[in-house]
């Protein structure tokens, strides 16, 4: 296992060099540059400007001499400067959008996760019954329905129809002061967004969750734990979940990443100031720093948590081993 | 269970109303914008919500009200040749050959530490300014600068090497990107002489030194100390989050009435989604909006959605929406078109019935029929309005060889060499909702009468990118580019403001035949005319105004200008956009007024709520 886990460590580097290198090749070949962004907003700006700055930012190198330079300084922690922000892109991300986007996907993640685990294997236990078509109806409606629009079907409801009982968005309300007002604060903001981007892993997971516990439920070895008499909740929770949970451990970990990058549309709608669009922003604006160190970290994320679902699976299947 | 329920449901009720309670104080208000500054850096002119911002805690030497009066702000008063502080000086042919202009700053003006605003804030900026390792964003106006010199601790002489018609509008003066003017030397000095320190001793490091410590300073991005010479003083700035600010008390320019009855606090939230930025103004969130974040909304839509909880703004902005169309002759598609002959912009104009596009895709706008805005120096409307008239575009059409040969709809002609061509006529815009909306429409208008529009909707990083934008000879765009430009904000046309349409500058010296302002292989793309139109009458008459001090015989210059555009129509002009901004009831003297004032945020030292006792002055 040890081995299995130095070869995999080390299988992430060249991996990384090699995604690094497509992710600055096709952000270089998106037409523009971030000076074309202070051209747009100063009518006074003239040609000579934009060849000043050009050659201020290095944008007069090809891209393959720029990515160079680029990885030289990636090497050493130093990803370069958010030309938009004017702070270290590293910083920018980590600080000020990662946090944020953890917070958002960690507890759509976790109330996702507690709620479909429970109401899946509640479903497959009472397979055909009201509560089992009443659970599939709405997890039919919940994987249909568009998070965008979801979410501002919420604003509307929650904070136009019943005036500011819930904010229409944001991370604060500005000038809150105090820790718990603080912290109620951002619970209250947290509730709408949490709902609609939970929203399609909820019904995913429980769709997935029920599947999984009808196969497991039906195998000998549950029916023969049942035959030497031990009691339903052990022969549910002990037996049969543990089995039935790992498709859906896969495929958590396997999400994981997305929730950081993928809840562009979330944090759009209800302007939650996190990594998916700090990503299209940089993107859009050519702040090649802050997409590069964003989209570099995804990739790591990716490979560490389809790293971590092979670890879970030999934790909680005692047959799987690596060598 | 029931009771484990129930101290769930209480705990919740508490959270939620825990929240409810750390409402912010009275006599603030929160306005919603859907752009964040980059950053507070005088030198760097971006987006126009960075204006917006500066402007809250900066005042600059003089400001337009919303009547469109230029007003002193930070000067004792408005330079003119009347007072004596602006000398002009011609040689014998009349041509101005140096200008030099004198500031006196107020003495009761101090930064919002309490430091005293001086003139060597002003020589200090305009050396860094001048700079030429920093990367300040424009140096159109300060490169007529020839020095800024110091009389005393108020006054200073700026001397001109080249006429500045400018000199006395916002960031026409020293030269800085945008509203402010003057920078705080005592912030700003320390960070630049250490800086240019350690660039001097690395110069290999130039760009990373100028990147972290002076583009990345504390000042800059907010994360230290950050002064104004505004009516509020900066507090925080949580990124993409909101900027806020307090009242102080020593501002020079009183509201009508007690300090204490306006406002005491401004928050700008940053809402990138403009259905969240509405919902927040519907839900009492937000008080006002900004002049960008409810573009292309119906305004009275937004009434109805208001009832009597706010009220709704329409200001013109200052640009006009047109069709710019590809004039190069070295693009082969577009000069198969024959869109050189101005008799196809004629028509084309004439098929479009631009008031059904206007009042469709961008309620509140006007037709346009000239590149100056209503309001404007030298504004006339005494031009051919071109109406709606297909039977006329299909007479002009058919004058230049073009006609409906196989009876399919669509116009063909043969060229010189014997090709047969459909009028198939490329549209690019961006994807703005409404100019998605406008292609659809022109398609229909330009069917009537024989030419097939090909739409094409593509991001504004691509199509305003200097790889397509400017390379329109190359067929980049290959028909129309539509996109709005400035109409010449209360500065003649004539001016650096609105600069797409003059070909070559006819007031270098010597003047040669390059045309420096048309982005072609000579010139190394450079340039902002990018339909390829050139008319020696109208550089000569651009030339002729930009010299000219006097705005009625300036006026008079720019009517023929507009005459000649008018006939020509290198662009097709559509309508002039609008701006639409709401604010709470009770909210007063948050207005733009005329397109000069550029945006509502020209007085914020007389935002307040009726209701605390502000005065409505307009």
């Amino acid at each position: 296992m040890i081995a299995y886990l130095i070869r995999r460590f080390l299988q992430v580097i060249p991996t990384l060099f090699v995604v690094s290198l497509i992710l600055y090749g096709l952000l270089a070949l998106k037409p523009g540059d971030p000076i074309d962004e202070l051209r747009r907003g100063n009518p006074g700006f003239t040609q000579a400007d934009y060849e000043r700055l050009r050659k201020f930012y290095g944008l007069d190198k090809p891209w393959f001499v720029r990515y160079w330079r680029w990885l030289g300084r990636a090497v050493r922690g130093d990803f370069g400067t958010s030309r938009q922000f004017g702070r270290p892109a590293a910083q920018y991300i980590f600080r000020f959008r990662f946090p944020n986007t953890l917070l958002l996907s960690g507890v759509s993640l976790l109330f996702a996760f507690f709620i479909a685990v429970p109401t899946g294997v509640i479903s497959a236990l009472h397979q055909h019954s009201l509560l089992d078509y009443t659970v599939t109806v709405v997890n039919f409606i919940g994987v249909s329905i568009p998070i965008f629009w979801l979410g501002i079907m919420l604003i509307f409801i929650f904070a136009v129809v019943f005036r500011g009982f819930l904010p229409a968005g944001g991370l604060t309300t500005p000038g809150i002061t105090g820790t718990w007002p603080a912290i109620a604060d951002r619970i209250r903001h947290l509730i709408l967004p949490v709902a609609a981007l939970s929203s399609l892993q909820l019904a995913q997971w429980t769709r997935f969750m029920r599947s999984s516990m009808l196969d497991v439920i039906k195998l000998d070895y549950v029916i023969t734990a049942r035959a030497k008499g031990l009691n339903e909740r052990r022969i549910t929770y002990h037996h049969a979940l543990r089995n039935a949970i790992l498709p859906l451990i896969t495929l958590i970990g396997l999400n994981v990443p997305l929730l950081f990058s993928g809840a562009i549309l979330t944090e759009t709608v209800f302007n939650w100031p996190g990594m998916g669009r700090a990503i299209f922003d940089a993107i859009l604006v050519n702040d090649f720093n802050v997409a590069m160190v964003s989209l570099v970290f995804i990739s790591l994320l990716v490979l560490s948590f389809t790293l971590f679902a092979d670890i879970m699976y030999a934790i909680v299947d005692p047959r799987i081993r690596y060598d | 269970m029931v009771n484990r329920i129930f101290v769930l449901a209480l705990g919740i009720s508490l959270i939620l109303a825990i929240a409810g309670w750390a409402s912010p104080a009275l006599n603030n208000l929160v306005i919603g914008a859907t752009q964040e500054p980059s950053n507070l850096l005088p030198w760097e002119g971006a987006a126009d919500t960075k204006e917006n911002i500066m402007g809250i805690f900066n005042i600059g030497l003089t400001y337009f009200d919303s009547e469109g009066n230029l007003q002193p702000g930070l000067a004792s008063e408005v330079p003119t040749e009347e007072n004596g502080r602006l000398l002009v000086f011609r040689d014998a042919a009349g041509k101005v050959i140096r200008q030099e202009v004198l500031w006196t700053i107020r003495g009761d003006a101090f930064w919002s530490d309490g430091t005293p605003i001086t003139s060597d804030d002003a020589v200090f900026t305009f050396e860094v300014q001048n700079t030429p390792e920093l990367p300040v964003t424009t140096r159109a106006f300060s490169s007529l600068i020839e020095d800024v010199v110091k009389v005393d601790e108020k006054s200073f002489w700026i001397h001109y090497k080249t006429p500045n018609l400018f000199y006395a509008n916002i960031g026409g003066s020293v030269g800085l990107a945008r509203h402010y003017d003057i920078a705080p030397k005592h912030i700003w000095e320390p960070i630049y002489r250490q800086v240019m320190e350690q660039v001097a001793a690395n110069p290999d490091k130039a760009t990373e030194i100028i990147e972290g410590q002076f583009l990345g300073s504390p000042p800059a991005t907010g994360t230290g100390t950050v002064v104004g010479s505004g009516v509020f003083k900066f507090e925080e700035w949580q990124i993409n989050q909101f900027i806020r600010f307090s009242r102080r008390d020593d501002f020079f320019l009183d509201p009508p009435g007690p300090a204490e009855n306006y406002l005491q606090e401004v928050t700008v939230r940053f809402i990138v989604a403009q259905p969240t930025l509405l919902s927040g103004i519907i839900a009492g969130e937000i008080e006002a909006s900004d002049d960008i974040g409810l573009a292309g909304l119906d305004p009275a839509v937004l009434e109805a959605q208001l009832r009597d909880r706010g009220a709704v703004e329409v200001t013109p902005s200052g640009f006009i929406e047109k069709l710019n169309c590809n004039l190069f002759t070295q693009c082969a598609v577009a000069a198969d078109l024959l869109l050189g002959d101005k008799r196809t912009r004629q028509a084309i104009i004439q098929a479009i019935d631009r008031e059904d596009v206007a009042t469709t895709v961008y309620p509140g706008a006007i037709v346009s029929n000239s590149f100056i805005i209503r309001g404007d120096v030298g504004f006339t409307d005494d031009l051919n309005p071109w109406p709606y008239d297909p039977e006329a575009a299909k007479a002009l059409l058919a004058d230049i060889g073009w006609a409906d040969s196989d009876g399919d709809g669509w116009l063909e002609r043969t060229t010189d060499d014997g090709r047969e061509i459909e009028f198939a006529i490329h549209w690019v815009a961006t994807t703005a909702d409404f100019r998605i909306r406008t292609g659809e429409i022109l398609q229909e208008f330009l069917a009537d009468v024989g030419i097939k529009v090909e739409v094409e909707n593509l991001p504004g990083s691509v199509v305003f990118s200097s790889e397509y934008i400017n390379h329109g000879s190359e067929c980049t765009f290959r028909g129309m580019f539509e996109y709005a430009e400035g109409g010449g904000i209360a500065q003649a046309p004539a001016d650096p403001l609105s600069n797409e349409l003059w070909a070559n500058d006819l007031l270098e010296d010597p003047v040669d035949t390059t045309l420096e302002n048309v982005p072609l292989p000579d010139n190394g793309f450079a340039g902002t005319n990018i339909t390829g139109w050139v008319n020696e009458e109208f550089d000569q008459l651009r030339a002729d105004a930009l010299q000219e001090f006097s705005l009625e015989k300036r006026a008079d210059i720019v009517k023929q200008m507009q005459v000649i555009y008018n006939e020509e129509l290198p662009t097709v002009p559509l309508y002039e956009r609008v701006e639409t901004v709401t604010t709470a009831t009770g909210l007063v003297n948050f207005t733009k007024g005329t397109a000069a004032a550029r945006t509502q945020f020209w007085n914020p030292w007389e935002w307040g709520w009726e209701q605390n006792g502000a005065v409505a002055m307009r």
